[in-house]
């Protein structure tokens, strides 16, 4: 029971770390809740045991800076766009391009009903 | 046997009631909307979409032109790029589209769509570009004719006529099919009216109208009611808010800003 729930807690640790550095790194939250929950847990079992501890406080460290940096990134990441030159540029070529198929267009085409 | 023609008969009946000129956009209108994926209620702001409205003078005369872009936020960028462009040249009056463009750069994967509109011999000149090493100018073109039929319209030029429509005449359950070419492709999109509903946006809150929206044979919206549209309730019809389902989760389109409205 201790190994299942120290092993459950250690997991949920590395997925909520991987995802906090990740863009989607709100949903961090779940997994870095159920590191917490498993890695208490597995801290309380092994305690009651008097056995080793060392791999449960790995786990949680990585819980506590996964949740620290998810929090952080929540509160201060603003939602900026990139680099728009590109699309800017191509737009404008297309532009370019349309006006010229559209200068052939008559003037009667646009009352025209099908 | 009978009862079920005659409900299909009294369903296409009830329709949005007939387009009327256009009195829900002018030229200059800007929507800025925020593009999130959804899982188990976590909402991440991925891309950002604009539509704009602009004039384009021609030699024959003026055309609108509706753009549609959407770009992934910085975050994004290095993970998975996108740089989508849609346009269509439309009558200003009846939203007719006479030249639509797509060029889309979604995480390496680039596609171009051009269709030229062709009223007088009731045809659609298509031409779709992909990526290919095989031809020295890297690119890969396929031309083709499709036939043009009464309300067939492109991507964006449906979303903007769905706005002309005199919906506050319809009933609630009322449904309209709209023909889009998409792909190069004829699809079937309907709209069914859902409720009418007031929802709290980042323009204020406003009471709007609750649309589904289906498509026929299309593999990218997935679930039958579960792509949902609001447009506000008076002569703007903004479209502020969109659910939508696809492969890969839910995702939603806010909207985060409007300017140039007509009304």
């Amino acid at each position: 029971m201790k190994k299942i729930v120290t092993i459950l807690g250690f997991s949920f640790a590395v997925i909520a770390t991987l995802l906090a550095v990740l863009p989607l790194f709100k949903f961090a939250f779940i997994p870095a809740i159920l590191a917490l929950i498993f890695s208490i847990l597995a801290f309380l079992k092994a305690r009651k045991d008097n056995s080793s501890t060392q791999f449960i406080q790995l786990g949680l460290l990585l819980t506590i800076i996964s949740l620290v940096l998810c929090t952080y990134k929540s509160i201060f990441s603003k939602s900026e766009l990139g680099d728009m030159q590109q699309l800017e540029k191509r737009e404008e070529t297309i532009k370019e391009e349309a006006i010229e198929e559209l200068n052939d267009i008559d003037i009667e085409d646009l009352d025209l009903d099908l | 046997m009978k009862n079920l023609l005659f409900t299909l008969l009294l369903l296409l009946s009830i329709s949005f009631g007939f387009s009327q000129n256009n009195n829900a956009f002018t030229f200059g209108e800007n929507l800025t909307f925020s593009a999130s994926y959804n899982m188990s209620g976590i909402l991440t702001d991925v891309a950002e979409v604009k539509m704009q409205t602009s004039k384009m003078n021609t030699k024959s005369g003026t055309l609108m032109h509706l753009k549609c872009t959407a770009a992934t936020y910085t975050s994004f960028d290095s993970y998975f790029k996108i740089r989508d462009l849609y346009e269509s040249y439309v009558n200003p009056k009846n939203i007719k589209p006479y030249l639509y463009h797509r060029e889309i750069d979604e995480g390496g994967h680039y596609k171009y769509e051009k269709y030229k509109y062709n009223y007088k011999t009731k045809s659609v000149d298509v031409l779709l570009r992909k990526k290919s090493t095989n031809f020295t100018n890297g690119y890969w073109d396929q031309n083709k004719s499709v036939k043009l039929n009464y309300n067939t319209r492109d991507l964006v030029s449906t979303i903007y006529y769905l706005r002309t429509l005199d919906i506050k005449k319809a009933p609630i359950g009322a449904s309209d099919t709209f023909t889009v070419l998409f792909d190069g492709k004829e699809t079937k999109c309907s709209f069914k009216l859902l409720a009418k509903e007031a929802i709290k946006t980042a323009i204020g809150k406003k009471e709007c109208y609750k649309l589904a929206i289906n498509v026929s044979g299309s593999n990218v919206l997935k679930g039958s009611n579960s792509n949902l549209i609001w447009l506000t309730a008076d002569e703007n019809k903004i479209p502020v808010y969109a659910k939508f389902k696809i492969a890969v989760g839910n995702g939603e389109l806010k909207i985060k800003s409007a300017t140039g409205l007509k009304n």
